[in-house]
């Protein structure tokens, strides 16, 4: 992301820097972050605890600005930013890849000193199993920094101790880019609270959504893949809910900073879900036994299973909003590059085929006479072909 | 010298005990008129169904146990069934004692009494659960009776919303409607 100007870098060392042990495990840690490090030995590395030295040696600090910035920045580019993409900059389609769109002091990542407190805590501490409290005020952290524990908080939900340790943290609990990538692992409970996504759409922040576009798009539809192999019902429900209520917030945000062309992973996930007619099945076929006793738990866990499809009521509204913008209207530009990723993916029949499938699951509905619309209890049953349940 | 003796207790307790299961859902109503004449139209179609109106606009139509409720400016539909019924619950429990060693009876008397209390509370669960089940099972049964007819409210609603239109729009010359098919022909002179 850095090519007009290239920063000063200090003369390399003839050989390899000599770091003490816990400088060692650190660096280990922070490469298995930004996936640089197997997960089983950074796993390892985060579950064991270190005696922690006093101070760092600059040749280890060097060596951690160096692999933060290196490893972010190679991150983003692969991710997306190397794309000749067409993005909104000032309510007008810019188009280029990321180091053309966006001048070099927008696009410069900084870390902040909480970045360093977390890396040194991790090394320290059995993240699992601490008494030693470390967090951070979502509100001192850069753009910067909110990546780096999106990528830290990724590399280490797959281990459910870690997750329920920091998914506690506001660093983590709080991060607008952890909602909007795996919304279902940031919950415990029924409590649902997505943090503000305003500021997603605002300077660096939506550089970094720019890149993540793609990223964003992939990890939605392996997600929603997976929701033909859930077979617990609550989990469904949570994690749905969870997804629900994230993604309306984060619409809701983009629709009113004017940046509809950052939801646009929302349409091209559905696109991708939607290329032939679909049953809820898809979502719901792996659920086990006959679920809750309650018919309104039922209905609600499926309901809250399809809750990416059901973005698409809104899409279609900003669609419906797109074409009555004339060639003299305010956001005219904007409209019109909307309407071209709308027509991009053949927006109407996507949105017509997420309606269908989502009003199968609605009771009352349906020819007269017929077969029920929505026996959710009996749902499970009825596998479509190409289904994965 | 140790002599054994045994004790029987007898616990019964009554509750009032509830059930009850909600769907909600939303008709599709057309927009063929604006949203206060269709509202109009459909609280007309559920009157003449039996459905009375409320103090909040809403219509309300009770079917035994089961209540219908349309909301006719927001189309929201929601059905709910509840069922309640008075349970007497008994339970018995021996517990055998010594006159030397081990505890008194009065403490052994309490012991059992706890464990009838706790096996008391687990019949009346398994009665809580059978009342859940009976009342999703008489939502599930209402609802596929109800279908079929809401479907003909909506239908009817949309029939009569095409007439009005077509008079709005001129002088209607012809209507004709074919029942089986459900199709709809009216000529308008504009």
């Amino acid at each position: 992301m850095t090519r007009a100007v290239v920063p000063p870098r200090p003369p390399e060392p003839d050989g390899p820097r000599q770091v003490s042990k816990f400088e060692f495990n650190l660096l280990r840690i922070l490469r298995f972050m930004v996936g640089h490090f197997p997960a089983d030995q950074g796993m390892q590395l985060v579950r064991a605890a270190v005696n922690r030295p006093e101070c760092l040696s600059a040749g280890a600090v060097d060596l951690i600005k160096d692999t933060l910035g290196k490893a972010c920045i190679l991150f983003l580019v692969r991710q997306g930013a190397w794309r000749n993409d067409k993005y909104l900059r000032e309510n007008n389609p810019t188009p280029g890849r990321v180091w053309e769109r966006i001048p070099l002091e927008e696009r410069s990542l900084m870390f902040s000193r909480p970045v360093l407190e977390f890396l040194l805590w991790a090394t320290a501490e059995k993240v699992n199993d601490t008494k030693a409290a470390w967090d951070a005020a979502p509100k001192a952290l850069t753009p910067a920094d909110e990546l780096f524990f999106w990528l830290a908080f990724d590399a280490t939900r797959t281990d459910p101790d870690l997750l329920a340790a920091l998914r506690k943290k506001d660093a983590f609990r709080l991060n607008p880019l952890c909602w909007a990538t795996f919304p279902g692992d940031m919950v415990e409970g029924d409590e649902i609270t997505p943090p503000n996504f305003s500021p997603m759409f605002e300077g660096q922040r939506a550089v970094l959504l720019e890149c993540l576009q793609p990223h964003l798009m992939h990890r939605w539809i392996r997600s929603e893949r997976m929701k033909g192999q859930m077979g617990d019902w609550k989990k469904m429900r949570q994690q749905g809910r969870a997804e629900f209520a994230a993604l309306q917030a984060f619409l809701k945000a983009a629709a009113e900073a004017k940046r509809t062309d950052l939801a646009r992973f929302v349409l091209r996930t559905n696109a991708a879900l939607f290329t032939s007619e679909m049953t809820p099945v898809f979502w719901t076929g792996g659920l086990q036994g006959s679920g809750p006793p309650r018919l309104a738990d039922r209905l609600d866990t499926q309901r809250s299973a399809l809750a990416v499809p059901r973005q698409m009521d809104i899409l279609e509204g900003w669609q419906n909003a797109a074409l009555n913008i004339g060639y003299f209207d305010e956001g005219y530009q904007a409209s019109q590059m909307w309407k071209a990723d709308w027509e991009a993916v053949n927006g109407n029949r996507v949105a017509a085929r997420a309606r269908a499938t989502v009003e199968m699951l609605e009771p009352l509905r349906g020819p007269v006479g017929g077969p029920p619309a929505a026996n959710p209890a009996a749902a499970p049953n009825d596998n479509p072909e190409g289904s994965p349940g | 010298m140790s002599r054994a003796y045994r004790i029987t207790v007898k616990e019964s307790d009554t509750r009032h005990l509830k059930a009850g299961d909600e769907i909600c859902t939303q008709l599709e109503i057309l927009e063929i008129l604006p949203p206060e004449d269709m509202a109009t139209l459909l609280k007309e179609e559920l009157k003449k169904r039996g459905f009375e109106e409320q103090d909040d606009g809403t219509m309300l139509r009770k079917d035994g146990e089961l209540t219908v409720k349309i909301d006719p400016c927001s189309g929201e539909v929601s059905v709910k069934a509840e069922t309640e019924e008075t349970i007497n619950q008994e339970a018995k429990r021996d517990a055998t004692g010594f006159n030397d060693v081990g505890p008194s009876e009065k403490s052994l008397r309490d012991r059992v009494k706890d464990q009838l209390k706790s096996d008391l509370d687990k019949k009346f669960e398994q009665e809580q659960s059978r009342l859940q089940t009976k009342a999703t099972e008489k939502l599930e049964k209402h609802l596929q009776e109800l279908q079929p007819e809401i479907s003909e409210v909506v239908n009817q609603v949309t029939r009569d919303a095409l007439k009005q239109k077509a008079q709005q729009m001129g002088t209607v010359k012809e209507i004709s409607e074919d029942a089986e098919s459900g199709s709809l022909t009216i000529k308008v002179e504009v």
